[in-house]
């Protein structure tokens, strides 16, 4: 695997040491990594840290962060704000709050690029890459006056502005609806496999990160705990905490308890929102299969 | 109130500019002359034009406040706005010399400061430095606003966006915070306005605004020093300024703001 990141990584607040327990997290190129655990549990904190953006809500990191090579720990300042947008994006869980309101949706994804570049990018293809339109009158709109799923891909459209090669999405479908989630989910498939972008998708929801991740890590106090191939991780758990979220995924009242292979061609639904974004993802199984094999 | 005051204050405004006339020019065949068509606010005792001083005070006094008040909430902006966003040690000297300052009996300070001009010193400058002072002395709350609308910015989540896509710090401040600022600024302005307005014609009642002959609001209330012995017209400025107060103290910026 050509390595993009290797993070062994502690960080802590002022009132809560040990928030990364040496943690140690590593993840190749073109790579979609899927980090559940649960609320408290450290997951943005990793998303601060491998930013370095800890400091600015009062944490402090220490240990190694190689990405491409540099260990980002140790970057000037400057070197840093380099990196953040250009070679690393964020997404964050709420848009409509991570959008800044008094700025036309235009003027943001321009303020994104003026960050590192000068000039204007190519925001039709931009806006084309995440499903959205690229019309004037769209890019004179206020984030209020978007959807919480339009408000989500133009964020997603800001991150991937200067095609960074890892982008983090931090719990990016938390507050989105079932139709919505599965759609920016198949957004994040179909940019990973456009732009050769890794992925690291990081969200409470084992079941949507299964949807589309090559490989799970679980997150428990800081610590990976168990990390793995997604089948490996839902058909053979090891470890306690995983055999738990497992066991935690709800079962939908109205459907039996063996396997439906043939609802893999079936498009999302109440009881399988995420099935068909396991058929379209491809080399997959489908993940009601896959979470009925973790029963048995 | 406001749609019907704003049409109404605006004409007023434009009728001054027609109406004849010089504030200094001195009628000596009608001193304190009472109100006829020649001057249907009477004059003063110099023989001035009560309305034609009214008109022009008029436009000095709001040209004036309005200059003040643009200035203390840059000022206010830029030391709240940089306090906040910086933090540290920065922003506790900033907190601290607000307090300081805020401690200051400031309407001491205006009085001993525009005692202490020269006599000679020409009307328009008493009259700057009067609400230069009113400037320096008023984005003192302002600033307070401010810096915690600021450091309440700096944890949101847009800002953590910008910090993520790799905006330089200045930038931030200036692209992402303070277009998030626009309705306290406009409101700081807005109400402003007449305490700068009201704070001019104290100190003109008392003889301490511009010099003669220049009118204000605040000079010609000076007229009153004894009001049961003024005309009743010479009371002309009270309501004018009552008028544009109580306008000033209608707008509400933050409705119906973009932000």
């Amino acid at each position: 695997m050509n390595c993009l990141l290797y993070a062994r990584v502690s960080a802590d607040y002022p009132n809560r040491p040990a928030v990364l327990d040496n943690l140690e997290l590593a993840m190749g190129r073109g790579e979609i990594v899927g980090l559940v655990g649960e609320s408290g549990s450290g997951k943005s904190t990793l998303a601060m840290t491998l930013l370095r953006l800890l400091e600015s809500k009062g944490g402090q990191a220490r240990g190694e962060l190689l990405f491409q090579g540099r260990n980002l720990l140790e970057l000037s300042g400057r070197e840093m704000r380099a990196v953040r947008g250009r070679e690393i994006g964020l997404v964050l869980q709420s848009p409509l709050s991570a959008l800044n309101p008094a700025m036309r949706i235009g003027r943001q994804i321009l303020e994104s690029w003026r960050a590192h570049r000068e000039g204007s990018p190519d925001v039709g293809q931009l806006l084309e890459m995440v499903n959205l339109p690229g019309e004037v009158s769209f890019l004179e709109r206020y984030p209020r006056q978007l959807s919480v799923g339009q408000a989500q891909r133009v964020l997603i459209a800001m991150a991937i502005v200067h095609r960074p090669a890892l982008l983090l999405a931090d719990e990016p479908t938390s507050a989105l609806d079932v139709v919505t989630q599965a759609e920016i989910l198949s957004l994040f498939s179909s940019l990973n496999r456009q732009m050769g972008m890794a992925v690291l998708y990081i969200s409470h929801d084992l079941l949507s990160v299964a949807s589309f991740c090559h490989r799970i890590a679980i997150l428990q106090h800081g610590r990976i705990v168990e990390s793995g191939a997604t089948e490996e991780i839902f058909v053979h758990p090891r470890h306690a905490y995983t055999q738990a979220l497992l066991r935690a995924i709800p079962k939908p009242p109205s459907f039996p308890t063996d396997c439906h292979p043939d609802l893999t061609a079936c498009p999302p639904c109440v009881a399988f929102p995420t099935a068909n974004q396991a058929v379209t993802n491809g080399g997959h199984r489908a993940i009601e299969s896959l979470v009925c094999a973790s029963r048995t | 109130m406001r749609s019907v005051a704003a049409p109404l204050l605006l004409l007023l405004l434009m009728a001054s500019f027609r109406y004849g006339g010089s504030y200094a020019t001195q009628h000596r065949d009608s001193i304190d002359a009472p109100p006829c068509w020649r001057f249907p606010l009477g004059t003063d005792d110099l023989g001035r034009d009560r309305l034609v001083r009214l008109f022009d005070a008029t436009r000095i006094s709001l040209l004036f406040a309005g200059a003040a008040a643009m200035g203390a909430t840059l000022l206010a902006a830029f030391a709240g706005g940089v306090a906040g966003y910086a933090g540290g040690w920065f922003d506790q000297f900033v907190v601290r010399a607000i307090d300081l300052l805020l401690s200051l009996p400031s309407l001491f300070l205006l009085l001993a400061t525009r005692a202490m001009m020269p006599l000679n010193a020409s009307p328009v400058f008493s009259l700057v430095v009067t609400y230069a002072l009113m400037s320096v002395l008023g984005w003192l709350t302002p600033a307070r606003v401010i810096r915690a609308s600021v450091r309440s910015s700096r944890q949101s989540e847009y800002v953590l966006q910008a910090r993520a896509e790799g905006c330089p710090e200045g930038r931030i401040l200036l692209r992402h915070i303070l277009p998030n600022l626009r309705p306290i600024l406009l409101a700081q302005f807005w109400t402003s306005i007449p305490v700068f307005i009201l704070t001019e014609a104290s100190l003109g009642f008392l003889g301490l605004s511009a010099g003669e002959p220049f009118p204000t609001w605040g000079s010609l209330l000076h007229e009153l020093q004894n009001p049961l012995l003024a005309r009743p017209e010479a009371f002309a400025p009270i309501v004018a300024i009552a008028l544009f107060v109580s306008y000033f103290k209608t707008i509400t910026p933050w409705k119906g703001s973009q932000a």
